[in-house]
């Protein structure tokens, strides 16, 4: 007797509906035959709008996106679309990209057994669900917390936490760790994985960012130009980093392999000096001096004594663990959030630009050409530069579109394109590349690094190694609210214990 | 080393930093935790609320000085008790200012009684309006504290968990709005932030074009989140045609019954001794027909009762750190 795979996809074909006056035909995947035996941990890799989504979606028929289907999506056996409401949330989870979307409940608890009240479950079976979700995710010290002073790890795991309260045998996830930093991420995949190995729930996860799951995977899926074919975990673990962009006109501070590999040999790498003497006789452009800073007046200090310096011309990038300033350090030195003590002098103050961690809190416009012109007076440039830019960004076809329809890359893209439009002197930039896939976070690279060729000095806050090794000529880690240590990039990674890109 | 495996070590312990770095609004690190013993924890929601809204409710409808004292006493006192000084002396700044307005102003509006005080110009000042000014003023105060108490000891869930079984959505409904508020303050702190940080973009726009360009951002921002949270509730039996079921947290015990009972019982005593109270009062022309001590008892005890079980509650928890 053969056994039922958990899930299983027959001659899948799928087009979105066309949208009105497009004339593509909107084909996302093309006869796509899978199957996935219960029990297994798979990735589901491809690039952002490769159709990943779109191919989980359709296991379940309740987010299933409109448009025609070929051929069956079967779970246990059972075409997915004679499933209903109940018996679908009971037979399959599904958990979102987005930590702040997904939340419904305002407090834990109401959260976790949002679900079963959903689906009417009585209540002397839901508080032992609700109990022994809680217990299995190591939730109960902050079960009674309301859901908005959760960190975005938390979020994530509650969002796990309240489809596991379901019991389902099979669970979907979403580029799930997208918008986490990396220890968020590390602990979120190891309860994913325990849920995998201990409950014997089938995983499927899509994701742009495979290496951190490679040790819990049992197999991978690429999705491509429509069609699934399998992929080796070991090739995805090859798959090669963020190539470093040298600056035009001179070799890299740090980044080119020849220097790289002679700063491991030798003591005194000639990178190290190369890059410390690059801004050695530049004027500062930004300098703080003992900056304090905290957001309520018995609160913690988030910058307790921070001096900084940044030379002319340089990308300086911030590292450092979550919550530890840099993104408040940004906006502090940017002007934007009052110090309680300490001083920024900054050369730039009339010339800045500041990306937040969030795009849309930049994209105020109806158009994506709207939303590159919206500053067109006050930085003195013209349509065809507007049309030029969206060239630049690969955006040409999309002037037309809102910017929420454009993925979160390009949304990440147009925000960056929108501040250097304007030629700032001084760019901040926090977590430019958080959640965007690798051909993403090199065209961010590639823009940042054109800034800076340009004569822009950068200050990046990021938790992106990769990134940092690509475009920061000096890196700063901060911690307790201080810069601890501040190096060119190359002895910053060779001497790090903790922080190496690879 | 793999790339994954040293990321495991870049990290802390909290996780990704939400969007809401603003002093606007209130943040896990940004103070110690408020720790007070709140009253009536270990009972079920609806004895405070059945004590405390039969309180509101008697102190707002005897307007006479004996029962307004008795009632602002207790409020204040349970307000120390479940709220600390600090928080009850930050109310009083602007409490007992209205009060003395309202005890002022009475007299110029109405010049009855018959103590003259003192003529200011044309208008006579009575001593008996003076005292209806104070009754008033002080019934505000009392009735604002007692609010506040409440809100100190019921919170929110608790609160939600007393609406009946016909209302389950209303729960839901209200539990989405109080998380949208502080969503949407945290992001109005980020596009504002950005904003001002993006010097090079010239000058800031006017309050008003800057505030439709904040509102229109942050509406899209919200629609767009109610699509995924749509599908999010959908994906976990949402509209599932199933009756929903409702998980408590609290359950009525017979205790809880129990002190039901002997509230209902001393909130008709404290009812009848307030009214026999209020009946014989008059404050015009003179202040006159003051009732026999023991009518103002069962109010005496009433306002009381959340002070003392506080009290009680604070001496069952001695010996804990």
């Amino acid at each position: 007797m053969s056994v039922v795979p958990a899930l299983s996809y027959e001659g899948v074909g799928f087009s979105y509906a066309a949208a009105p006056g497009a004339s593509a035909s909107g084909e996302v995947l093309r006869d796509v035959t899978l199957e996935v035996p219960e029990g297994e941990f798979v990735l589901l890799v491809g690039a952002t709008g490769s159709g990943k989504s779109t191919l989980l979606r359709l296991a379940k028929p309740e987010i299933a996106p409109a448009g025609r289907l070929e051929g069956e999506v079967r779970a246990f056996g059972r075409d997915v679309r004679g499933l209903g409401p109940v018996e679908s949330a009971r037979a399959v989870g599904y958990v979102f990209q987005d930590p702040d979307a997904q939340i419904v409940c305002d407090t834990v608890w109401h959260e976790v057994a949002f679900g079963l009240e959903n689906l009417g479950v009585d209540e002397g079976e839901m508080r032992r669900r609700v109990a022994e979700t809680c217990n299995f995710l190591g939730m109960e010290p902050w079960l009674r917390m309301r859901t908005a002073e959760l960190s975005g790890g938390q979020r994530q795991t509650l969002a796990l936490a309240a489809t596991l309260a379901l019991r389902p045998r099979l669970l979907l996830l979403d580029e799930p760790t997208a918008m986490l930093d990396p220890l968020a991420e590390k602990s979120f995949l190891s309860l994913l994985f325990r849920a995998n190995r201990e409950l014997g729930m089938t995983v499927v996860v899509a994701t742009h960012a495979p290496r951190p799951m490679l040790d819990y995977a049992t197999r991978a899926l690429r999705i491509e130009d429509g069609s699934v074919l399998p992929v080796g975990l070991g090739e995805l673990a090859k798959a090669p980093s963020l190539e470093p962009v040298p600056r035009r006109g001179g070799p890299s501070a740090c980044g080119d392999p020849a220097s790289r590999s002679a700063a491991a040999s030798r003591v005194v790498p000639a990178s190290r000096s190369a890059a410390a003497s690059r801004f050695a006789g530049e004027k500062d452009l930004l300098r703080a001096d003992n900056l304090w800073l905290r957001y309520a007046r018995d609160g913690r200090w988030v910058l307790r004594g921070l001096d900084l310096s940044v030379a002319a011309g340089e990308v300086r990038a911030l590292v450092g663990s979550n919550g530890c300033g840099k993104s408040t350090l940004l906006a502090a030195l940017a002007g934007a959030l009052r110090t309680q003590r300490g001083r920024v002098r900054n050369a730039a103050a009339a010339s800045q630009a500041l990306l937040p961690q969030s795009p849309r809190a930049l994209l105020a416009r109806e158009t994506v050409a709207d939303e590159l012109s919206e500053w067109r007076r006050a930085g003195g440039y013209d349509a065809a530069e507007v049309s030029a830019a969206l060239g630049r960004i690969g955006l040409a076809g999309a002037a037309g579109r809102h910017p929420y329809d454009l993925s979160g890359g390009q949304q990440q893209l147009l925000a960056l394109e929108k501040l250097l439009l304007l030629h700032p002197r001084l760019l901040l930039l926090d977590e430019p590349t958080k959640g965007l896939d690798d051909a993403f976070r090199a065209r961010v690279a590639a823009r940042v690094a054109a800034a800076r060729d340009a004569g822009a000095t950068v200050l990046v806050a990021t938790h992106d190694l990769g990134f940092v090794r690509a475009v920061a000529d000096s890196v700063s880690l901060l911690f307790d609210g201080e810069v601890a240590v501040t190096e060119p990039t190359a002895t910053f990674f060779e001497r790090s214990w903790l922080y190496r890109d690879r | 080393m793999s790339e994954s495996a040293h990321r495991e070590l870049t990290g802390p312990v909290a996780g990704e930093k939400n969007l809401r770095p603003g002093p606007c609004v209130a943040r896990p690190d940004a103070a110690p935790a408020r720790r007070r013993p709140t009253p009536f924890e270990t009972c079920h929601a609806t004895v405070p609320a059945v004590c405390l809204a039969g309180t509101v409710a008697l102190s707002m409808l005897a307007a006479q000085p004996v029962c307004v004292g008795v009632s602002l006493a207790g409020a204040l006192a349970f307000s120390l008790a479940a709220r600390g000084a600090r928080a009850t002396a930050r109310g009083l700044v602007w409490q007992v200012p209205m009060l003395a307005l309202v005890c002022l102003f009475n007299p110029l509006f109405s010049a009855s009684g018959s103590t003259l005080l003192f003529k200011l110009g044309p208008r006579s000042v009575y001593a008996e309006s003076l005292a209806y000014g104070a009754t008033m003023g002080a019934l505000m105060v009392a009735g604002v504290l007692w609010l506040e108490d409440a809100a100190a000891v019921l919170t929110q869930d608790r609160l939600l968990a007393l609406a009946g079984r016909r209302m389950r959505s209303l729960p839901l409904v209200v539990s989405m709005a109080a998380q949208l508020a502080p969503q949407l303050l945290g992001r109005a702190h980020a596009v504002r932030t950005a904003l001002d940080a993006c010097t090079a973009a010239g000058p800031r726009p006017g309050r008003r074009e800057g505030l439709v360009r904040t509102s229109t951002l942050l509406m899209g921002w919200a629609l767009e989140d109610s699509l995924g949270r749509a599908d999010a509730m959908r994906a976990r039996g949402w509209e599932s045609g199933l009756p929903r079921t409702c998980y408590r947290t609290e359950r009525l015990r017979r205790s809880d019954v129990a002190a039901l009972v002997g509230l209902a019982a001393l909130l008709a005593l404290a009812a009848a001794g307030a009214w026999v109270a209020c009946a014989d009062w008059r404050f015009y022309p003179r202040m006159e027909g003051l009732a026999p001590w023991w009518c103002y008892v069962p109010l005496v005890l009433l306002a009381a009762l959340p002070t003392v079980v506080a009290a009680v509650g604070r001496v069952r928890d001695r010996g804990l750190s």
